[in-house]
């Protein structure tokens, strides 16, 4: 098990523990037991690795020819999500995001001289997965409610118009806060509100020239209703 | 067997007489009109070893130093190519005799020449029938596990040779210094193909590298391969006009490896195959670090007078697919 997904195991243990202790008191997050958000993210840039072009010398040296360094460049996402409240502190996030990084390798030092270059290649991005969120029990604002998320799920990254797929996984842990516009717990639509969160994402696998985990910072905002 | 041709190709300063096919590091034969990369029809390929000994090398020695460069081209997982001994003979290697034989002659007259293959080619389908290598004994010659001072290493040198001997040419993954003397120095070379052997002692050249695997894998595609294998191609053109003769090659930023080509006809196209799936970069430069006719007919006009450049983009290699034309403008130095 990963760092992350550790992680994430602990905050859940640790929400589940919370969530019964606050059972006796008004959910944290405000009404509404089903939740549908859409909105905006922005995916950091994320360094996915470095390789020289080498040659080998007659003593099994190594002659380099030109370096390159890799990474995805951050870029906006569109992010879908539906939460389900399974207590009055812990929630459960089924989202999608979808977005379009640049992949640039920078090429640079060639030993003839070339101008150095970056190439670029702009890639479809899938992440699918889901997220755990426990909302704290220590906000001061009623309307206002601070949360812990973290979570993971399918990476799936297509390159120049779905020549090649490749495909990985992603682990997220962060938080944020939502806040009320307004609250009806009496009515069908019980509550909308905005969300904004912080995160970082780390993926594993898909487009990467290393191997390991590559991590990218992540905010994002969304709209949400609660029924 | 309607006809029979001769072909020869020498590890240095080799003189490659058949046209290149429209794919890297391959040969081509004409067969009724249209070109035929040359290959063994059937595998594995039985060959024979002479019984000559040289100083420092036995015949026990020459087989074994043969058994395993034989064993390392058989050991390319994503080729099929397999080879078999059939024993020893007191022929001379380069008889047409329709027995493929690797041995030792004393060429004293060719001081530039460490090694070299010979073909038969079955003019009417275009393969191989048989192939012959000879090792000059008028070089010192070592099969020492770690290699020895002042002698090519005959296992490295057979390595390069077999690559011929299974239809291979060469490769200009090398970079080179022009010796006082005349001739050149290898720097360094990241492809057992490449026309010039490193210096003696050297045992760098035991090894197989990427553009080596992905030609052999290329012409002898093993099943699982080839439904996997892709390729990359593309036209590079100077003043709007195609150029014949660039070397283009794939660098994959995910293993640090390289696999080349050359554009092969004077619309400049290229195409490398045998390409894993994945991102790459893509370089073209002119060739400068061999003689031309290492990899050419010298009557070819091969224009090497361009600027070393990147491709812009990373280019997608696809699964069992091309990657689509890729257009590379060069300028003149």
């Amino acid at each position: 098990m990963t760092r992350v997904a550790r992680t994430a195991c602990i905050v859940l243990l640790f929400g589940a523990m919370a969530a019964r202790d606050a059972a006796a008191q008004s959910p944290p997050a405000g009404p509404g037991r089903i939740e549908l958000a859409g909105g905006a993210l922005w995916i950091g840039r994320s360094a996915i690795g470095a390789a020289d072009a080498n040659e080998t010398t007659p003593t099994n040296g190594s002659l380099r020819l030109f370096s390159t360094s890799s990474d995805l460049a951050g870029a906006p996402s569109a992010d879908a999500r539906v939460g389900v409240r399974l207590t009055r502190a812990i929630a459960v996030d089924v989202e999608t995001a979808y977005s379009r990084p640049e992949l640039r390798v920078a090429i640079s030092g060639d030993i003839e001289n070339a101008a150095a270059v970056t190439a670029v290649e702009k890639i479809q991005q899938y992440m699918i997965g889901g997220a755990v969120v426990w909302y704290l029990p220590v906000s001061r604002w009623p309307r206002l409610a601070p949360f812990v998320a973290g979570g993971g799920g399918y990476l799936r990254q297509l390159h120049d118009q779905a020549l090649l797929v490749q495909t990985g996984r992603y682990y997220s842990l962060g938080g944020g806060v939502t806040y009320l516009l307004a609250s009806r717990p009496d009515r069908w639509l019980k509550a909308t509100g905005v969300r904004v969160d912080a995160r970082a994402v780390v993926r594993r696998d898909g487009v990467a020239f290393a191997a390991g985990s590559h991590t990218a910072p992540t905010v994002g905002g969304s709209f949400f209703v609660r029924f | 067997m309607s006809r029979r041709l001769s072909i020869a190709l020498l590890i240095s300063l080799v003189v490659a007489q058949a046209d290149p096919a429209f794919a890297y590091l391959k040969f081509g034969v004409p067969v009724n009109g249209r070109q035929v990369t040359l290959r063994w029809a059937q595998t594995p390929i039985r060959y024979l070893v002479t019984n000559v000994a040289v100083p420092g090398v036995s015949a026990d020695d020459f087989q074994a130093a043969v058994g395993r460069a034989f064993a390392t081209w058989h050991a390319v997982a994503t080729a099929s190519i397999a080879y078999q001994l059939a024993g020893a003979t007191n022929a001379v290697p380069g008889r047409d005799d329709g027995l493929s034989t690797l041995g030792f002659v004393n060429r004293p007259d060719l001081d530039r020449v460490l090694a070299s293959t010979s073909f038969l080619v079955d003019m009417s389908t275009g393969a191989l029938v048989e192939s012959d290598i000879f090792f000059n004994s008028a070089f010192p010659w070592s099969v020492a596990a770690g290699g020895e001072a002042n002698r090519f290493d005959l296992e490295s040198i057979a390595l390069h040779e077999i690559g011929h001997f299974s239809g291979l040419g060469h490769s200009a993954l090398g970079e080179t210094e022009l010796r006082a003397g005349g001739g050149r120095t290898v720097l360094a070379a990241e492809a057992i193909m490449f026309p010039i052997a490193f210096a003696p002692g050297s045992i760098a050249g035991r090894k197989l590298r990427a553009d080596d695997i992905a030609g052999i894998s290329d012409l002898y595609p093993a099943a699982d391969f080839a439904g996997v294998a892709g390729t990359l191609s593309g036209r590079v053109t100077k003043n709007g006009a195609g150029i014949f003769g660039a070397h283009v090659v794939a660098f994959d930023p995910a293993t640090g490896s390289m696999v080349a080509s050359f554009t092969l006809n004077t619309d400049g196209q290229f195409s490398i195959g045998g390409l894993s799936p994945g991102p790459r970069v893509v370089r073209v430069e002119p060739i400068d670090d061999a003689d031309i006719d290492s990899f050419f007919d010298p009557a070819r006009q091969v224009d090497i007078d361009f600027r070393v450049a990147f491709v812009d983009r990373v280019v997608i290699v696809p699964r069992a697919g091309d990657s689509g034309e890729i257009a590379i403008a060069v300028v003149p130095k």
